[in-house]
């Protein structure tokens, strides 16, 4: 499903004068089907604003401009939210919080009940089953625990099942690193790209962690000031050094250091990965050495 | 969510808000008081309440229309209670269907006596900041400190209890955004339903509150807060000639509905 913004705006506390604010100022955004996009942002720039309007948690109209996600025209009134949210999950961040049931089985199909209310009990168990097995957890030895006896990170991955389980093909994430460990982090990020390959078509992610969205993103989609500051690959985001600084960003360490290279004289070519970033390095420094070896020879 | 912001504290410079919050505490018991005095059907003595209630406003710099919104919380128990004094009182004499003169007037009374009651309340809660009025019980409770009450501990529940209001608020919201997300629905379905929907946001946001209770009290813990023993304060409260004649003003008002009742008597007679 592809997500087409056209001018969208959106302002809290619209009928009173004083505490207006606008959070959304003509907002001009795609995403296509399969992305693994990044949006990045300082607080208040507008970006949790626009990703809780693709399931409909904020609800727009034809006056705040046009949304469209795949075949619902969200500033249709008659829009089917339901429908809608069954095919765009969200996570908010820190999920684990919104977990209640009594067993992790019960809270993961909480979804579905709602979303798919005539479904036979043994189908509802097998997508329980998939969802709780793409996460990368035991079934059998989980379902039956209580969600809060879990550890923190164990937590967050059954959060995370309860909403894949309604199969959305689209999935926000709001900071889904945040207050994790370096280990928890890394297991998590490669969760997502197994999602991404497998179940999941498309993944946005919110984040302020600008090396999380660099390594990891195809595309990425700079906020300021309720408007889409810059649309492009993470090369091309976080290379355009001026624009980053006007938006009150950070460079990911990466495109740091490249920066800092270049200012010495030396051009790297990077994706913006560290594995990338280290061959780029050596290579140039071979090319160095042979440069410095046949000045030598001369 | 955020509308349930009615008689939050309107910060602002005025001859009210400057008053010591014990005074202001006892005053508005004592304007209820009032009210209650009012006898039944002597509406005159309404007159004197809602004067009393209008000159506080003025001096208190606060828009009358930020007074009124607090009626639009309640507006649902006005209603019912006057539905039901119309309509289920048997006594005096029948004007219309089963609607008599006296559940009229009964109608009437209660609607002016509620609305009058949440409207001083209302004044306390918009000039009075919750820091002030717990401060303001505790010290009025001081008295009950020889008998042992932890007064001291009752107040600073209170005011921690003021305080996470707003907290919670914005936590209720995030988790019925998080489970609305997921498939719940708040709005459909008969009132069993929508309780039962419920249970997804109550849980959590109860088992978060319990968390932040204890992040809260190792927070205390950990800069030695000891409860009231030796503490001193920033804000001190003392009487000033605002709270003098804020006393006069109620005291007015007492002996004129208590005079109200007898004039309005003699009227009738």
């Amino acid at each position: 499903m592809r997500i087409v913004a056209e001018e969208l705006n959106y302002v809290y506390s619209e009928k009173s004068k004083k505490l207006a604010v606008h959070a959304l100022n003509g907002v001009n955004l795609t995403i296509e089907a399969g992305d693994f996009f990044g949006i990045i942002g300082k607080t208040g720039s507008g970006k949790s604003t626009f990703v809780q309007h693709l399931n409909g948690l904020i609800p727009t109209d034809s006056k705040h401009g046009k949304l469209t996600v795949g075949e619902f025209v969200l500033s249709n009134k008659k829009c089917d939210y339901k429908a809608l949210r069954a095919k765009v999950g969200m996570v908010f961040q820190y999920p684990e919080y919104q977990l209640f049931a009594e067993t992790v089985f019960e809270d993961v199909e909480f979804g579905l009940k709602s979303f798919y209310p005539n479904l036979t009990k043994e189908e509802k168990e097998v997508m329980v089953k998939t969802a709780i097995e793409t996460v990368g957890l035991n079934y059998e030895e989980i379902k039956d625990k209580s969600p809060f006896d879990l550890s923190g990170g164990q937590k967050r991955r059954v959060a995370i099942a309860g909403v894949i389980v309604s199969k959305p093909e689209i999935l926000v994430l709001d900071e889904p690193v945040a207050g994790l460990d370096p280990q928890g982090k890394k297991e998590f990020i490669s969760l997502l790209h197994t999602l991404h390959k497998t179940t999941v078509k498309t993944i946005i992610i919110v984040s302020h962690d600008m090396n999380l969205v660099a390594e990891n993103c195809n595309k990425i989609a700079v906020f300021c000031d309720g408007k889409v500051a810059k649309v492009g690959t993470p090369k091309e985001v976080f290379t355009d050094y001026e624009n980053i600084k006007k938006t009150g960003l950070d460079l990911p360490l990466i495109a740091f250091l490249t920066q800092k290279l270049q200012e010495k004289g030396i051009e790297i070519s990077t994706n913006l990965t560290l594995e990338n970033f280290i061959k780029e390095v050596f290579k140039k420094h071979e090319e160095v050495k042979a440069k410095q070896r046949e000045g030598g020879n001369r | 969510m955020k509308d349930v912001s009615f008689g939050q504290y309107y910060p602002t410079q005025s001859f009210v808000h400057k008053m010591d919050a014990r005074v202001k505490i006892l005053l508005i018991i004592a304007y209820i008081v009032g009210v209650f005095l009012v006898a039944s059907y002597h509406f005159l003595g309404f007159g004197a309440c809602l004067l009393f209630v209008i000159i506080a406003t003025i001096f208190s710099n606060v828009p009358f229309s930020k007074v009124l919104k607090s009626i639009k919380g309640i507006l649902f128990i006005i209603i019912f209670s006057a539905i039901i004094q119309i309509f289920f009182n048997k006594s005096g004499k029948v004007i219309w269907w089963i609607i008599t003169d006296e559940g009229l007037l009964n109608a009437g009374f209660i609607v002016a006596r509620i609305t009058l009651i949440v409207l001083g309340a209302t004044l306390l809660t918009l000039t009075t900041s919750p820091v002030e009025i717990a401060d303001g019980i505790e010290s009025l409770m001081s008295p009950l400190k020889y008998i042992k009450f932890p007064v001291h501990e009752f107040a600073l529940i209170m005011s921690i209890a003021l305080r996470f209001i707003p907290t919670l608020l914005d936590e209720i919201d995030r988790i019925i955004k998080a489970q609305k997300a997921r498939g719940a629905d708040f709005e459909s379905g008969n009132l069993f339903k929508r309780a039962k929907a419920l249970v997804p946001v109550l849980i959590p946001l109860l088992i978060s509150s319990f968390r932040r209770a204890d992040e809260l009290a190792d927070a205390m813990d950990s800069r030695c807060y000891a409860g009231s023993k030796n503490r001193t304060r920033y804000k001190k409260m003392h009487l000033t000639y605002r709270d003098l004649l804020g006393f006069i003003l109620t005291a007015g008002l007492i002996t004129g509905v208590v005079f109200l009742n007898g004039f309005y008597v003699l009227l009738v007679i």
